[in-house]
């Protein structure tokens, strides 16, 4: 990692986390005037979220400054592919948790999607051993611990 | 001395071979449902309760204390292991813990963890017997105002774990602090920054957000990198056990996290996370190794481990001797003793002390079992990261992902867990630091209501925190915190100059 | 993976010891508790859970939490997930209530079945050994005297404690906006400030505070009940002379959408579950007081609930109209 060489261009991720942050505080702002109680005694609710928004925006404008000034450290190069499956795996539990897929299918993908970004191309044996995992932890957790973990089609079977 | 025979007697019970049994069955439940990231001891506890209805009350009660270990000794074993930190309060943990891991060093990491918990656990059930009654007077009189020194005290002291950019430090510490904003304010019940949604009412989970930002930004990171760079993780390099050197770079953060954990943890809202913290800050400005740390030092694990454990033993002086459940897991507790018809409480020492020195001494116990049955599983533990990089990765995503289910199963906790996992692999990349963030989460709502109720107790008058001796000399001591390394360092230049 | 296989071994145990149990009847039930394990819901749902159970009303009982918000996100699922299903039930009380309002929930009760209330807890003003009020109506002078110096502790805002100290203002010719109020997470912070005597007075259940009142170390004024405490030598605030009555009840309530008929067939099993010698054996370990009421009566009482504790809360500022 070595600080940005290039001189005169301003760095685009200073200038992302800047803008960023000063959105973030804008937004903070805009909540704490939306509060209609205000305590009779002492601080009100709004006090602390004025207090952040005020840092955030001068740390945003601290990053703009910087991203004319050098800029942020240069990351490595990254593998956006690998990321992307295991976005889609997560995407995946998201989408199960929220469509009534269950638990056990949701583990299932996020095993398998997840092998698949570190280079694993046996698809169908990751699925195996993902459905595997889902059904034993679902059975120690789910009907031995009674605790509540989301049902789909597969957890009906049990 | 009354005390002592009583706790002789409890020991004499809690000793019989069947309770041996339940204390072990109780650890090793315990354990088991304490490593899912996202269930901490009181989940684990409350999840469990319905277990031990079925036996005598002295039987339930030391294998409540068995489960209550287990579960807090889990949650660490998860942070060291798979970077999932089980509870907020093994945060510290997970920083040094897992990099140890990384580095071959899981062994000896999870033994100072499990020695530290013991020998932590040892001192402040000690301090239990003995300190309690005099103890709990100073917790009574800690007010607000003095929470709140400790609470700056813990921020300034943090600080220290930047990093190199200030920048960066401060915008992670921040944004923690924005997060820690959301939900309903608890002085007036306003819902602040929920847009709406009812499940952020509650706020931010801290465990959502660290095992967000540290295992899940963890496998983001490493999947990124594994085809240019691929992470080498070693399961064991050199000793599985704990060197000499390891044992005589970790007795002192034993001692000094029991001193923070113990009187903290019996302050009515002191709390686990604060000591840790402390811990974690004082071990690295101690080590005569401070660059290991963020690398993976030893110092790094002993000494937050030995504050939480401490901290547990610390709750139980309010509880026990006002009736003060001070924790969730205190409250859990005292939910099992009122299931014996039992009030804790003042009259509790008087009315039934055979019980309550029973609980100390199983405490005690459970203490000694967990050491006894997790020492020799060690070897096992670490050789979970044995597992090929591929699998690992993927079932400590299914790991951390069903902790959060189980714990909230709610797309918008998922969704939380999913976008906290992408802000971490950003901040891996930018080199942001990722800790502050959590710890703006953890001690920025305190921090605010301790301030608020202060000033609504002084009816808006800001002098309370410096007529108020606690106060004053926390925010003093915080002052000279962030002030001295600045004095310091331009002395040493005026030196320099003089030369 | 040898993780589970650990973890195996131990639920094992569980797993036989929560298994026991007798297998009489037909239904299978689901009792959602929309809060945490551990609380007040939670060990109701629970105690429900165990009572059916035992009694042989039910076949097996599913207990599933749902945190969030006072109970609404729960309650919020409960009208979308169980609508007309007979066999689920939901227990809530009066921190619902007020937890509707002050969350802006976009449910409420009267979406739900009204099936019974069960058990209520007396709320107790205390104040500390060392404090010069020796009676709940000196007490009430000091709130009329000066109302900001009268600082209350208890817990969450809007919270049941929170209604009483604004309705004990109120009552005391104070105006209730202005109580001086501080709420603490949990009982532990606020039973410290009052022992520490940094506040004026406190408010908690009557259970939380039993021993230190005992001991004396803390001094209690009334109770918000309407009758007295069995064995308790505290005046009820009604008998002092403030017209303030109040109990924390706890009630278990049925999907929206249900014929009269599963209506009837659900309150007499819950009816049938009350009067079991079991219930009044979970009720003595418990601590709770039987508040029983189901049918029209209950209807009505909610509603009056409903309307008084909207009233306090919008004359506290809690709540805008």
């Amino acid at each position: 990692m070595k600080p940005q060489a290039l001189r005169g261009r301003p760095d685009w991720r200073a200038l992302t986390v800047g803008i960023g942050l000063i959105a973030i505080a804008a937004i903070i702002e805009r909540d704490a005037g939306q509060q209609t109680i205000t305590a009779t005694y002492g601080m009100g609710p709004a006090a602390m979220p004025h207090v952040v928004s005020v840092m955030l925006a001068v740390l945003g404008i601290g990053h703009l400054i910087t991203a004319f000034l050098g800029g942020l450290p240069v990351p490595d190069e990254g593998d956006p592919i690998a990321v992307g499956w295991i976005a889609l795996g997560l995407a995946s539990l998201l989408g199960c948790i929220a469509f009534g897929g269950g638990f056990i299918l949701a583990t299932t993908l996020l095993f398998a999607l997840t092998a698949r970004a570190f280079g694993r191309r046996a698809l169908f044996a990751d699925l195996a051993i993902g459905l595997a995992l889902g059904v034993a932890i679902h059975l120690l957790f789910a009907k031995i611990l009674t605790l509540s973990l989301p049902a789909g089609p597969i957890e009906r079977l049990f | 001395m009354d005390a002592l025979a009583s706790l002789a007697h409890g020991f004499a019970v809690a000793l019989e071979p069947t309770k041996l049994m339940f204390a072990a069955i109780g650890v090793l439940l315990g354990t088991a449902v304490g490593v899912l990231p996202g269930i901490g001891p009181a989940l684990t506890v409350a999840l469990l309760l319905p277990v031990t209805f079925k036996l005598d009350p002295t039987g339930s009660l030391i294998m409540f204390a068995g489960i209550y270990y287990g579960g807090m000794y889990g949650g660490s074993t998860t942070a060291i292991l798979i970077n999932a930190p089980g509870e907020s309060a093994s945060v510290a943990t997970a920083i040094e813990g897992n990099k140890m891991a990384k580095a071959g060093r899981g062994g000896p990491a999870l033994a100072t963890a499990a020695i530290g918990s013991f020998v932590a656990g040892t001192i402040a059930t000690a301090g239990l017997a003995f300190l309690a009654p005099w103890l709990v007077q100073i917790a009574v009189n800690f007010g607000p105002w003095d929470y709140f020194g400790l609470m700056v005290l813990a921020f300034v002291t943090v600080s220290a774990t930047f990093g190199d950019s200030p920048l960066r430090g401060l915008t992670s510490l921040t944004m923690g602090l924005a997060l820690g904003l959301i939900g309903i304010d608890k002085l007036t019940g306003q819902s602040r920054l929920t847009f709406g949604v009812p499940e952020l009412l509650d706020g931010v989970e801290v465990t959502t957000l660290a095992v967000g930002l540290f295992a899940v930004g963890e496998a983001l990171f490493v999947a990124s990198r594994f085809k240019h760079d691929p992470e080498e993780v070693v399961p064991i390099r050199g000793s599985l056990w704990m060197t000499k050197e390891d044992w005589k770079r970790s007795w002192g953060p034993w001692l000094r996290g029991t001193l923070y954990g113990f009187p903290i943890g019996a302050l009515p809202a002191g709390g686990a996370e604060i000591p840790t913290f402390l811990s974690y800050v004082t071990e690295r400005k101690l080590s005569k190794h401070p660059e290991e740390f963020g690398q993976g030092a030893i110092e790094g694990v002993a000494g937050p481990e030995a504050a939480n454990n401490a901290s547990a033993a610390g709750t139980l002086v309010p509880l026990l001797t006002l009736g003060l459940p001070t924790s969730a897991t205190a409250a859990i507790m005292l939910a099992g003793f009122q299931q014996y018809g039992l009030n804790p409480g003042p009259l509790l020492f008087a009315e039934n002390p055979g019980l309550v020195w029973g609980l100390v001494a199983s405490l005690f116990i459970a203490n000694a079992m967990l050491l006894v049955l997790n020492l020799p599983l060690i070897g096992l533990w670490v050789r979970l990261l044995a597992i090929p990089q591929p699998w690992l990765y993927a079932g400590i995503l299914v790991f951390a992902a069903m902790g959060t289910v189980a714990a909230k199963p709610s797309v918008v906790e998922i969704g939380m867990l999913f976008v906290f996992g992408f802000i971490g692999l950003l901040m891996r990349r930018w080199d942001y630091p990722i800790a502050p963030m959590v710890v703006g989460l953890i001690l920025g709502p305190m921090a605010e209501a301790q301030l608020r109720r202060s000033l609504q107790l002084s009816l808006g008058d800001p002098m309370v925190f410096l007529e108020n001796p606690g106060s004053a000399t926390l925010l003093g001591i915080a002052a000279l915190c962030l002030i001295a390394p600045f004095v310091m360092r331009n002395l040493n230049r005026f030196k320099a100059s003089e030369d | 993976m040898k993780l589970f296989g650990r973890v195996f071994a131990g639920l094992a145990f569980a797993g036989l010891a929560l298994m026991a149990g007798p297998a009489l009847a037909q239904q299978d039930i689901k009792i959602m508790a929309p809060a945490a394990p551990g609380g007040g819901w939670d060990s109701t749902a629970r105690s429900i859970q165990q009572t059916l159970m035992q009694t042989g009303l039910a076949k097996s009982v599913q207990v599933t939490n749902v945190t969030g918000a006072g109970g609404t996100v729960g309650l919020a699922q409960f009208i979308t997930g169980a609508k007309g299903d007979p066999n689920q039930l939901i227990v809530n009380g009066f921190v619902m209530v007020g937890a509707i309002l002050t969350n802006k929930s976009p449910v409420t009760l009267d979406q739900v079945t009204p099936i019974a209330r069960l058990t209520g807890e007396a709320l107790v003003i205390v104040v500390p050994a060392s404090s010069p009020h020796k009676t709940i109506q000196d007490l009430s002078a000091a709130v009329k005297a000066d109302v900001a110096k009268a600082v209350w502790a208890g817990g969450s805002a809007g919270g049941t404690d929170h209604i009483l100290a604004a309705l004990f203002t109120k009552a005391a010719g104070a105006e209730a906006a202005k109580v001086n109020y501080v709420a603490f997470s949990g009982g532990g912070e606020a039973l410290a400030a009052m022992l520490g005597g940094r506040v004026t007075a406190g408010i908690s259940g009557y259970g939380e505070f039993e021993s230190q009142i005992k001991t004396g170390k803390l001094r209690a004024l009334a109770v918000s009940s309407p009758k007295r405490i069995e064995g308790v030598d505290v005046p009820t605030l009604k008998e002092s002379g403030i017209d303030v009555e109040m109990v924390n009840w706890r009630a278990v309530m049925a999907p929206p959408g249900l014929t009269a008929e599963q209506r009837k067939s659900v309150t007499d099993m819950i009816e049938k579950m009350t009067k079991s010698k079991e219930w009044a054996e979970v009720l003595k370990a418990r601590g709770w007081d039987d508040y029983f009421m189901a049918g029209d009566t209950f209807d009505a009482y909610l509603k009056s609930e409903q309307s008084r504790v909207g009233d306090i809360l919008r004359s506290v500022g809690l709540v805008k109209s």
